[in-house]
């Protein structure tokens, strides 16, 4: 009953504290801004510029071909800006692509370089076969490099025709991604409502210790522990709230909650302990503070892996934020697997304890720093 | 005048290094900095990856290590699983005689499109040797997300900065001297730029450092120093209106947080929102500071572009000073 009268305590502190209404506040606005602001689907148009070095007659030709290839494909004709002078062109538009075919070879380098966009010069050589002269910007790697160097040294059509005749086996059917809006969702949840964790407990801690209640401690018949976990359960409580504004309204009811409070509560307990382990060595937030900081955006490494699934060291699956994320992410996806969620919360379970019982020790011995 | 904001600044510089959070200001973007060097390469080169198996046809291995990234595994068990994990991986499996595309089913089609590519020049024998594509680069040598990476960060100096002022403040608040500073000789303004200036040394030199450990030595320094003196500006007031409002480190804590908010969303708008909705971030001198910083980082800014970005910037601080100056003013009685 002790912790529960603590916990109480605790809870109507925060409930006057001006965190307690930022958290809160926090999390509408994030919710205003993905509701109003982030599109369900990003727009990934790829841009590029050609510019035909052959006869007006075998260039219309070409594009009248390609035109009538694809149903889909619109075309119109349209000024762009390249330093300070507007250049004519025609704009093919895709589904995903935008191919702008200009007239110069001037206007193709002006415009690859300023727009900072792929362009290629088609030629006809001596054998009356398409060549290319493809206009890059330096940076991208030496295997895509490679890949653009050879892909047109068979002829287009036979290329095409080969490629349509690869066979391709799934190992897994039935696949339902989820769209740009929820997949904004596992990070957001993580760093705002998982990993916060960390620093608010920190900076409780340090609070109390500025004004003397961990020494009070000492003197009273509750266990450190008591007073440390009742912290924990305020933030738990917070990271629920605030992270369910944000998930529910977005995602709706289609997914599975228990699972969604499990990965919040284990590592938001994960999170907190380290925060109170941290706050056990150092007497005030100034003194924590390059830990916490360096900690914060070493947490934060993992959401470069999570936009881009093919970079995906194995070292980044090592920092909590990776399982985190991709716990939220399965719980998310319409056939998600509830396994890995299951086994993240364990292991952040386990390490929290292990972390807390760490912290109890410190705490017992030097309940003065 | 200033003699006594050299004191003030002087007095904070010591307390701080007493506490090694100077150092940890300035050390943590320097150590950012070059975690941006260290995993950048890495990204930049992101690929297909493809899953073989192993001694099956190292030929076709070599071949394919040219233009992807190649993982190679004892059986099909192993490479099924590899496939199966979490991130993109795609197999190219062989079966009698030739060889099938084995995907997880959840990768994007551009990769799948990608290995299917892949596997019909090799089986085209299309080698490197007879590429008909000639390829002519523009010499840039920093690829976007490293460009990205890099002016983030110079945007977070600002808002750390802007924290270090902030605990500076909260310091004198809670020691209860913040009142004490009208019996004494110097000014409210001595007080507030002394108090800053901690802050806006160490914004200019973990500035200039990430620049130039990320590799940006031969942008203009000068237009650099222009955007990193507003930059520092903004610090000084984001510092000084955190310090002065709130009571004690949470509620500071809470304020960065929240300050998060306008510096990730301007940094998110200038990159993701179309062209004809950016007028919606113009209130935010974050969004400014990410856009000037973009075209120095780029070198494509002209003098009479950042002046308008830089002018804005202080324009903005300016009139968020005047509008909350009597508050400031009472905050310090």
């Amino acid at each position: 009953m002790k912790i529960f009268s603590s916990f109480k305590k605790e809870l109507i502190l925060a409930s006057r504290s001006f965190y307690f209404y930022v958290e809160l506040g926090f999390s509408l606005i994030i919710l205003a801004v993905l509701l109003l602001a982030v599109p369900e689907n990003f727009n990934t148009t790829a841009t590029q510029y050609l510019y035909f070095d052959m006869p007006q007659a075998a260039k219309e030709i070409y594009i009248d071909t390609v035109l009538e290839s694809e149903p889909g494909m619109e075309s119109e004709m349209v000024g762009i800006e390249a330093e300070g002078k507007t250049y004519e062109a025609q704009l093919i538009t895709t589904d995903g692509e935008e191919v702008y075919i200009v007239d110069s070879r001037e206007a193709l380098e002006k415009l690859a370089y300023e727009k900072q966009n792929p362009g290629a010069v088609i030629r006809l050589d001596d054998n009356n076969q398409l060549n290319f002269q493809y206009y890059l910007q330096g940076y991208e790697s030496t295997r895509l490099k490679n890949l653009i160097s050879i892909m047109f040294s068979k002829d287009i059509g036979t290329l095409e025709k080969l490629v349509e005749k690869q066979e391709v086996r799934y190992l897994t059917t039935g696949y339902e991604s989820i769209n740009d809006r929820e997949n904004t969702i596992p990070p957001i949840i993580s760093f705002s409502s998982g990993l916060m964790g960390m620093f608010i407990l920190a900076s409780y801690i340090f609070l109390d210790k500025k004004e003397g209640v961990i020494k009070a401690y000492a003197v009273t018949a509750s266990p450190i522990w008591q007073y440390l976990i009742s912290k924990i359960f305020v933030v738990l409580l917070t990271s629920i709230v605030s992270g369910l504004i944000i998930i529910m309204p977005v995602i709706g009811l289609r997914i599975n909650y228990g699972l969604v409070l499990l990965l919040l509560l284990t590592a938001g307990f994960f999170s907190s302990s380290l925060g109170l382990l941290i706050a056990s060595f150092y007497e005030d937030l100034m003194k924590a503070f390059g830990v916490i900081y360096l900690l914060v955006i070493l947490l934060m490494v993992p959401a470069i892996a999570y936009f881009i699934p093919g970079w995906n060291p194995f070292w980044i699956k090592l920092i909590p934020t990776y399982p985190l994320m991709q716990g939220f992410k399965e719980i998310i996806l319409p056939e998600g697997d509830i396994t890995y969620p299951l086994l993240a919360s364990a292991g952040f379970l386990a390490a929290g304890l292990v972390l807390f019982a760490f912290t109890n020790i410190r705490f017992k011995k030097t309940l003065s720093i | 005048m200033l003699k006594r904001i050299l004191n003030i600044f002087a007095r904070d510089l010591k307390v701080n290094s007493r506490e090694f959070i100077t150092l940890y200001i300035i050390i943590i973007p320097v150590v950012m900095a070059v975690g941006i060097n260290f995993i950048s390469p890495g990204i930049n080169d992101t690929t297909v990856n493809l899953a073989l198996i192993k001694d099956e046809n190292p030929g076709q291995a070599d071949y394919f290590g040219d233009f992807a990234h190649v993982g190679l595994f004892n059986d099909r068990k192993e490479a099924e699983d590899r496939i199966m994990a979490r991130d993109d991986v795609v197999g190219v499996l062989p079966e009698g005689g030739g060889y099938y595309i084995l995907a997880q089913g959840n990768e994007p089609e551009s990769i799948v499109e990608y290995a299917k590519l892949l596997n019909v020049l090799y089986e085209s024998d299309v080698q490197l040797e007879d590429a008909r594509s000639e390829i002519i680069e523009f010499g840039r040598n920093v690829p976007p997300l490293k460009k990205r990476l890099v002016n983030m960060l110079l945007l977070l100096i600002s808002m750390l900065a802007g924290m270090l002022i902030a605990m500076n403040i909260l310091e004198e608040k809670m020691d209860k001297t913040v009142a004490a500073i009208n019996v004494t000789p110097t000014s409210r303004s001595a007080f507030i730029l002394g108090k800053g200036f901690t802050g806006m040394f160490i914004a200019v030199v973990s500035s200039f450092a990430c620049i130039l450990i990320t590799g940006f030595y031969d942008v203009n320094m000068w237009q650099a120093a222009l955007v990193i003196f507003s930059t520092t500006i903004l610090s000084l007031i984001i510092g000084f209106l955190q310090g002065l409002n709130s009571n004690d480190v949470m509620e500071a804590a809470g304020s960065v947080k929240l300050l998060f908010l306008p510096l990730g969303g301007s940094i998110a708008g200038y990159e993701f929102v179309a062209e004809k909705w950016q007028a919606f971030f113009w209130w935010s001198p974050f969004y400014w500071a990410y856009r000037a910083n973009e075209n120095i980082l780029s070198k494509s800014g002209t003098w009479s572009q950042l002046l308008l970005y830089t002018g804005i910037i202080l324009a903005i601080c300016g009139m968020v000073y005047a509008l909350l100056a009597p508050r400031i003013a009472r905050k310090l009685q």
